[in-house]
């Protein structure tokens, strides 16, 4: 239960400013939308680093960690075969595919890492049900801050009027 | 010429033309969104048929087996792996473009990295064919991987084969979500730039619901930044891999450390070949030379013109080493290479290779696209003949004269390469067809950058 006020704004200084400003009088779910990423948006509606280094990192290694074990288990343990008097565990060969294993789950860990925390895919959005915020991923700067209480609805909106929005929209959640 | 973003020491622009966002996003998506013209029906008719013939190619050899090539004994790997390592090479320069020009913060890659990118996916599909059919009964690639069976069996890890398999489908595998991740924005463009319910529905399920707010911007931007630092030393460790195949083993010729390097050189070689070679039409049949400027095709000439140079040291260092060894095998691997049945391939990659590609030392042919165009194509031969030249040339004449054999490919293995051309096509028109050929996203950002860049220079 929820309405969302959605503003759109004729450049990227406004909107920055905007947000911060509505930040700052503790509107917390206040979100930016634009067709490219905006240089300070992030900070200007408060987010935190994101956390994908760090999965990549750890699902990097343990994509090698796996490999490695594989080729070692398979080739010097369970049925070690003599090459060339070759030792059954020879670290060297195994360094190629340990790579690519590595590099493969890592970029897997990335992909779905990604749309974990983004929520994705999710076909529906309050924001869709505007059909001028079409223009956000083409040449359009929105704003979208979210209430629960409807009796600020009104007053938000004309905040985003002030505070420089060309247009401004309502989506109320339908109970 | 925008005088906004156009800079003053450099008569070359990376946009040509005054654009802002909405219009850069029309220009681009026009291919997309106009009548299918005749051109290309033509045009994809042409390819269709050409994949016929790849499955006809490709039919014969599951029927008859590897009998169906030219191969022989001691010319065991021949075009199948000649055309393999052609393929894969090309789809090197999609990776360098999209993902070291990134590390790099190459302004100019932002143009032509969705061409580039989609190209690798396609070649590294046609790549992938050829090592599989030439496993002689290929519905058994499943025992390339380590899986418990009844038969008590594991792939043997010290063979340069196995490492192919891994290397390739991770490279496919991280190219598609590079791609992927890379084409969401637009396909979010698409779908809010769209004027029917139909392309709505179907573009809007593969955007995912994407909105462009600034938490899906701030996770996008680093998942789009770690793949790219993912797919640098992944592209690196292919190739090399694929020169692995020959390198490990003790055939002159082969058996030589300067292979990785040199293979990957060529590979990026090869790459920017064929990138230009379909640049250059698609962006004037596409409309679209104000994103795609003579100044992209001017920097990828001079890529095109270092790695050739790399190559063509390759080739000297190969001769040098040859004589150098004191191995009289290696020394008649080199002048066989140079004064025996294939001397015509030898002298074929040598102009095509090395001494065409000089000619863009001067800057009015480099962005010259007739002079461009043919040096590309030359180059696409060029780099086959290499190929055919390590593969073929090394192996027909070994160490003993009585195991010494002619070798002469069949029709299959020319349909198997005109097939696979024609396949590589068709995919090409499809994604000219449906999805924008340069990422509206990246340009747009790049239009901001380059217009505060030149505020900041005149503010200076």
């Amino acid at each position: 239960m929820a309405d969302w006020i959605l503003g759109e704004f004729g450049n990227e200084e406004e909107l920055l400013k905007a947000a911060r400003d509505l930040r700052q009088k503790g509107h917390l779910d206040v979100e930016t939308y634009s067709p490219y990423p905006l240089h300070g948006a992030p900070e200007a509606v408060g987010l935190k680093a994101s956390k994908l280094p760090l999965f990549a990192l750890v699902a990097g290694l343990s994509g090698a960690t796996v490999a490695y074990l594989i080729q070692f288990y398979t080739n010097a343990v369970s049925w070690p075969i003599n090459v060339g008097g070759r030792p059954p565990h020879s670290a060297p060969v195994f360094v190629p595919i340990t790579f690519e294993t590595g590099v493969l789950i890592a970029a897997f860990s990335i992909f779905f890492g990604l749309w974990t925390l983004l929520r994705l895919p999710q076909p529906y959005h309050p924001v869709f049900e505007v059909e001028a915020f079409r223009s956000a991923s083409i040449d359009g700067l929105w704003l979208s801050v979210e209430t629960a209480l409807s009796s600020e609805t009104e007053r938000l909106a004309e905040r985003l009027r002030a505070l420089g929005a060309r247009q401004v929209t309502v989506v109320r959640d339908q109970p | 010429m925008d005088p906004a973003i156009q800079d003053t020491l450099d008569p070359l622009p990376l946009i040509a033309g005054r654009h802002e966002d909405e219009s850069l996003t029309r220009v681009i998506f026009t291919p997309v969104w106009e009548k299918t013209r005749r051109g290309w029906w033509f045009l994809f008719v042409l390819g269709l048929g050409g994949t016929g013939v790849l499955v006809a190619a490709v039919t014969v050899t599951l029927a008859q087996g590897i009998g169906a090539w030219g191969n022989n004994m001691p010319v065991a790997w021949a075009l199948g792996i000649t055309d393999f390592v052609w393929w894969i090479g090309i789809g090197h320069a999609g990776t360098l473009i999209s993902a070291i020009l990134l590390l790099f913060q190459q302004k100019w890659r932002n143009s032509i990295n969705r061409f580039a990118e989609t190209m690798t996916l396609f070649a590294v599909m046609c790549a992938g064919m050829f090592p599989v059919l030439h496993l002689g009964r290929p519905w058994f690639a499943y025992w390339l991987i380590p899986y418990p069976n009844r038969m008590n069996i594991w792939p043997q890890f010290k063979s340069a084969l196995p490492w192919d398999v891994v290397a390739v489908s991770t490279y496919f595998t991280v190219s598609l979500l590079f791609w992927y991740v890379g084409l969401v924005p637009d396909l979010a463009s698409l779908r809010d730039s769209s004027h029917s319910r139909l392309k709505r529905i179907v573009y809007g399920i593969f955007a995912l619901g994407w909105r462009g707010s600034t938490r899906q911007w701030h996770h996008h931007k680093i998942a789009y930044l770690l793949l790219g630092g993912l797919a640098t030393p992944l592209v690196v460790s292919v190739h090399t891999i694929v020169s692995f195949d020959f390198a490990i083993s003790q055939l002159p010729g082969w058996h030589s450390t300067i292979f990785p390097p040199y293979f990957v050189a060529g590979a990026v070689f090869s790459g920017f070949g064929m990138v230009l070679t379909l640049i250059i039409p698609a962006r004037r049949l596409l409309g679209l030379e104000d994103v795609i400027t003579l100044k992209h095709i001017d920097n990828m000439n001079k890529v095109v013109l270092a790695t050739s140079m790399m190559v063509g040291y390759g080739y000297l260092m190969e001769a040098f080493m040859g004589w150098y060894s004191g191995n009289k095998y290696d020394l008649f691997a080199v002048t066989n290479r140079m004064f025996g049945p294939f001397a015509y391939m030898f002298g074929l990659l040598i102009i095509c290779n090395v001494l065409a590609p000089q000619l863009f030392w001067s800057r009015s042919i480099r962005t010259n696209l007739i002079v461009t165009w043919i040096v590309s194509v030359l180059i696409n031969v060029g780099m086959w003949a290499e190929r055919f030249v390590i593969v073929v040339v090394s192996l027909h004449r070994d160490f003993l004269p009585s195991s010494w054999a002619q070798y002469k490919p069949t029709w299959v293995d020319w349909g198997l390469l005109f097939g696979t051309m024609s396949f590589f096509g068709t995919l090409f028109l499809l994604f000219l067809r449906f999805l924008p050929a340069v990422s509206a996203t990246e340009v747009k950002e790049l239009r901001k950058e380059l217009a505060e860049h030149r505020a900041e220079a005149t503010a200076a």
